[in-house]
């Protein structure tokens, strides 16, 4: 396939929600700060989380650009290991916690981080979750080419291990739901574009509920949360929902303008990270959000449509995997801050503080504008080799 | 299911899920922000009241002010029983405050869970410091203001005192709240988390609190002081329960000095058991003042032209009008007398007879005199109305000249001080009336204010109108002057010098009727310099009231000595020059 231009939406999209972002956090990071020094008494700079976070766009858009241009082909060679990594890396980080080493970042008996002091730190779920995306698009791409998809020991069984793994991982021991969910919605679509029978897919599907359940009814803090849904609150869960609608709701039409969040002054928990979304509700109005919405949706509908018209299946479900990712962090992201789903303590992609996420996720994005300069003009609706494979199995 | 249609469900799944995230936002941040702004409000707005200072009361030291209502800064202690020591707190907090302490010990410790009592109020800077030094666990402390009083018990009902809540209730901290409170300000503001004031919002309000007037009554500390002494010595003297004192300058309306007793300690209001000591008697207790009325029925006919204190008439010792036969009190005079004897010997049938050339007759009470006595008592001499003195007053009652059964008893009652209510400060004032020249002042009891620390006077006053001419006044002072000692004994009023006034002893009304057992004793007068043929203005206004339920108290043996008591001090305290004879 000859190489064009590429889909400029997708690239264009993604500089403006980082931009967007880091105009939002110019705007409440002082407040953060300034509640972070009187309720914690730390001694945080004024611009501080604007600097980390321009640290953290640079970088982003640095792995962007680097995704775009390194050539896929020789991605691929390495995703296997990436996988490896991401795995490898989530184990030691739970070994290290349970040494007791400060190189594990902990809160609440949850371990999610390497604290790498001056380097910042490092959440390597947003490795597995890059891990899986390659990984598992190159899995399915190889077994369907090799007629192998629906053989438990060829494909199943990698699949299930290192799937199960993930979910390991993230969901029981750095008992991060949020990005759990994400796991789960990258593993689903690259299941679901597959091509998989949908008796297949409709048995993964429960298995992971099922999971999903045992996860919930073993935790009580899932429980909770799960509860303040219900309408039977905790008081954390529910206050940070409440003052998260409160930021929405006063919003309004346009918003109280720049720098007039008073919900960001320390009433709305995590109000750079997970609940900038409300911050920027109240900030910039329905007009805002629906502006951030609609970002978003396109950014969406365009990974959708690239995938749609790439030839090839692994290529496909690359960009495939990044659109559940994207799409995982928005809905339930959004949905939590407007109460119509329990809260889960997920990022919004590419506008909440934080750099891992940022520069993962950009990475993603980037290889998949890479992989937009290849697709056809028509829409590749069952690739060959699925029809061989029918063929193969009704001469069976 | 092909590929293209699971990609298809992949896109009706964003545009499911986007299309009800912003229809989710279109209701929570279109039709439902008035509730979440209200929401907001609620958690992020603080609003403090920032207490006005109350006014502090200060009265005249001759012509320096001094204060005589204070605030004084006061703790209340507060316990946590769960966390203090019970036997060092009660140890230390009865070695300091036993006498604040308001709380029983066993009730602050006994109660299982109890977290707050205050144990103590009113707490003054010493005791309470000196606890704050032992550091008691789960002891605290409020600040707060209370009212203290260097003077005692001194004009307390004239002042007044502040409740609980801190609003004034009656006399002058009643019925000056609004000047001595000032206004409260108000501090509403957007807050953070922290309870920080911020700077975000445009509803932000700062309004500074007005402090309350520092009041300054014309009311000097001396005379009052003496006044209320004199009536101590009454009380005494008659056997009595009760005695107000009014002093006034007639020359301004100004009064110096409003007595009454018994009194109270203001400082501990709520052990008082009888409320009617906190009546200010002077203005809130109309009565029937008796034979002092006499002055103004004869003044209205002077001013009318219809009689002269040379007059005379017949005086039977008693007259029969509608029927009832209306007696002199004084028995004796008979005959042909002058109107200056029927007042020295306060005749009825003398202010009866004014009542009927009033009306134009020799021996008729008539609807013209009725209509002219109604003028000057309600019109010009202002009975039966408020005076406009800043406090609470009673009105009184002079009813009108066609109104009910009986006119014409009621009139000529009224000639002699009956079937009417009146106020001391409606006589006192229109008698300083009667007595300077004519001229009605509207009678004050502020003097001023203090702004930071300097007395700032009110305006000298203009009279209201004049009631009676400037000859009449002098005819009127000299037939007071001739009453007055006319029945003195000599030497009780000093050599030089001018007094003047009547008595009234009065009928009380029990169940719709007069009683033979009990009379109030009034008297009401004025001094100046001069011998017999003076013509110098009064200098001062006293008028005297002394009662007690179920007793005869006399005008001229129970009210007349207290008169003289204060004038005598009034004569001394003004400074005023004695005639060289």
């Amino acid at each position: 396939m000859r190489r064009h231009k590429s889909d400029r939406a997708i690239a264009v999209l993604t500089l403006l929600l980082l931009a967007i972002g880091l105009m939002v956090i110019y705007a409440i990071g002082p407040m953060r700060a300034n509640f972070m020094n009187s309720a914690y008494g730390t001694e945080y700079d004024a611009n501080y989380f604007f600097t980390h976070q321009l640290v953290s766009v640079v970088l982003a858009i640095g792995a962007f650009i680097l995704a775009f241009k390194y050539p896929y082909e020789k991605v691929r060679t390495f995703a296997k290991w990436l996988m490896v990594a991401g795995l490898v890396a989530s184990g030691l980080l739970a070994l290290l916690a349970l040494m007791g080493s400060s190189l594990a970042s902990c809160q609440l008996g949850a371990c999610r981080w390497y604290n790498l002091g001056a380097l910042g730190s490092f959440q390597p779920a947003e490795l597995i979750k890059l891990g899986l995306v390659l990984y598992l698009a190159q899995l399915v791409a190889e077994r369907k080419k090799e007629g192998k998809l629906e053989n438990s020991s060829d494909f199943w069984l990698p699949f299930g291990v290192v799937s199960g793994l993930s979910l390991c991982f993230v969901i029981l021991v750095q008992k991060d739901l949020g990005t759990g969910v994400a796991v789960i919605a990258i593993i689903l679509a690259i299941l679901w574009m597959s091509g998989v029978s949908l008796r297949k897919f409709g048995l993964v599907l429960l298995v992971i509920f099922g999971l999903g359940v045992g996860a919930i009814i073993s935790s009580p803090h899932r429980m909770e949360r799960l509860m303040t849904f219900g309408g039977e609150a905790d008081a954390d869960s529910s206050y940070h929902i409440d003052n998260a609608m409160i930021a929405i709701g006063t919003g309004g039409f346009l918003g109280v303008g720049i720098g007039n969040s008073v919900q960001a002054t320390g009433y709305l928990p995590e109000s750079i990270n997970d609940s900038v979304f409300a911050v920027m509700g109240e900030t910039y109005g329905f007009m805002g959000l629906f502006t951030v919405v609609a970002c978003f949706t396109v950014l969406l509908l365009r990974l959708l449509k690239t995938a749609d018209r790439l030839a090839g299946l692994e290529e496909r479900l690359v960009v495939i995997g990044t659109f559940a990712w994207v799409m995982a962090h928005v809905v339930v992201n959004i949905a939590a801050m407007t109460g119509l789903m329990p809260l889960t303590g997920i990022t919004l992609p590419l506008l909440s503080y934080g750099g891992t996420s940022m520069v993962f996720l950009s990475l993603a994005l980037g290889l998949s504008l890479q992989l937009s300069c290849y697709t056809e003009r028509i829409v590749a609706d069952e690739p060959v080799m699925q029809k061989v494979g029918a063929k193969r199995r009704r001469m069976q | 299911m092909s590929n293209r249609k699971r990609s298809k469900f992949l896109k009706l799944l964003v545009i499911v899920a986007m299309g009800a995230v912003v229809f989710r936002l279109f209701f929570i941040q279109i039709i439902q922000h008035d509730e979440w702004v209200a929401k907001a409000a609620e958690q992020q707005t603080m609003q403090n009241t920032i207490v006005a200072r109350r006014g502090e009361i200060y009265m005249m030291d001759g012509n320096e002010a001094t204060v005589i209502v204070m605030n004084e800064p006061v703790w209340a202690i507060i316990l946590d029983p769960m966390i203090a020591d019970e036997e060092r707190t009660k140890e230390i907090i009865d070695k300091y405050a036993a006498e604040q302490r308001q709380a029983e010990w066993k009730d602050v410790f006994g109660t299982e869970g109890l977290r707050y009592y205050v144990v103590a109020r009113g707490v003054k800077r010493a005791a309470a410091e000196k606890i704050k030094a032992e550091q008691l666990p789960g002891v605290w402390f409020q600040e707060g203001v209370q009212r203290v009083y260097p003077e005692g018990q001194m004009a307390t009902p004239l002042l007044g005192f502040v409740n609980a809540e801190g609003k004034g209730q009656y006399g002058v901290e009643g019925a000056l709240d609004k000047e001595l409170a000032g206004v409260n300000g108000v501090l509403k503001t957007v807050k953070d988390v922290n309870n920080i004031p911020l700077t975000i919002g445009s509803d932000n309000v700062r309004v500074p609190a007005v402090d309350g007037k520092n009041i300054v009554l014309s009311i000097d500390r001396n005379i009052q002081h003496a006044a209320e002494k004199a009536l101590a010595n009454a009380l005494e003297r008659s056997q009595a329960s009760h005695a107000s004192a009014l002093v006034m300058d007639p020359r301004t309306g100004k009064i110096w000095a409003m007595a009454n007793l018994p009194t109270y300690d203001a400082a501990k209001y709520v052990e008082v058991e009888d409320a009617t000591v906190f009546q200010n008697g002077v203005v809130e207790d109309a009565y029937e003042p008796a034979s002092v009325c006499k002055t103004f029925a004869f003044a209205a006919g002077i001013e009318e032209g219809v009689m002269k204190p040379e007059s005379t008439y017949y005086n039977s010792g008693s007259l029969t009008i509608d029927g009832w036969p209306i007696e002199n009190a004084y028995k004796g005079q008979y005959g042909q007398i002058t109107m200056q004897t029927a007042l020295n010997y306060s005749l009825n049938t003398g202010s009866m007879q004014a009542l009927m050339w009033l009306g134009g007759s020799d021996s008729q009470i008539t609807q013209t005199g009725r209509e002219k006595l109604y003028e000057y008592y309600y019109k010009r001499f202002g009975f039966g109305q408020y005076t406009g003195i800043e406090l609470f007053e009673s009105p009184g009652l002079v009813v009108g000249p066609n109104e009910g059964y009986g006119l014409n008893s009621r009139y000529a009652n009224m000639t002699f001080g009956q079937n009417l209510n009146l106020t001391m400060i409606q006589v006192a004032t229109a008698f300083s009336a009667v007595v300077n020249g004519g001229e009605y002042f509207t009678p004050t009891i502020v003097a001023g204010e203090m702004v930071n620390g300097e007395f700032k006077q009110n305006p000298m006053r203009e009279p209201v109108r004049q009631i009676i001419s400037t000859n009449t006044s002098a005819t009127m002072r000299k037939m007071l002057y001739n009453t007055r000692q006319g029945r003195r004994l000599a030497g009780v009023d000093k050599p030089g010098y001018y007094v003047g006034g009547k008595t009234g002893t009065a009928q009380v009304i029990r169940d719709g009727a007069y009683v033979m057992d009990e009379t109030k004793a009034t008297y009401v007068g004025f001094g100046t310099s001069g011998d017999a043929d003076s013509s110098d203005l009064p200098e001062y206004v006293i008028m005297v009231k002394i009662w007690e339920e179920g007793k005869r108290i006399e005008g001229e043996r129970d009210a007349m000595p207290l008169f003289d008591e204060i004038s005598n001090f009034m004569l001394d305290y003004l400074k005023i020059k004695p005639k060289e004879s």
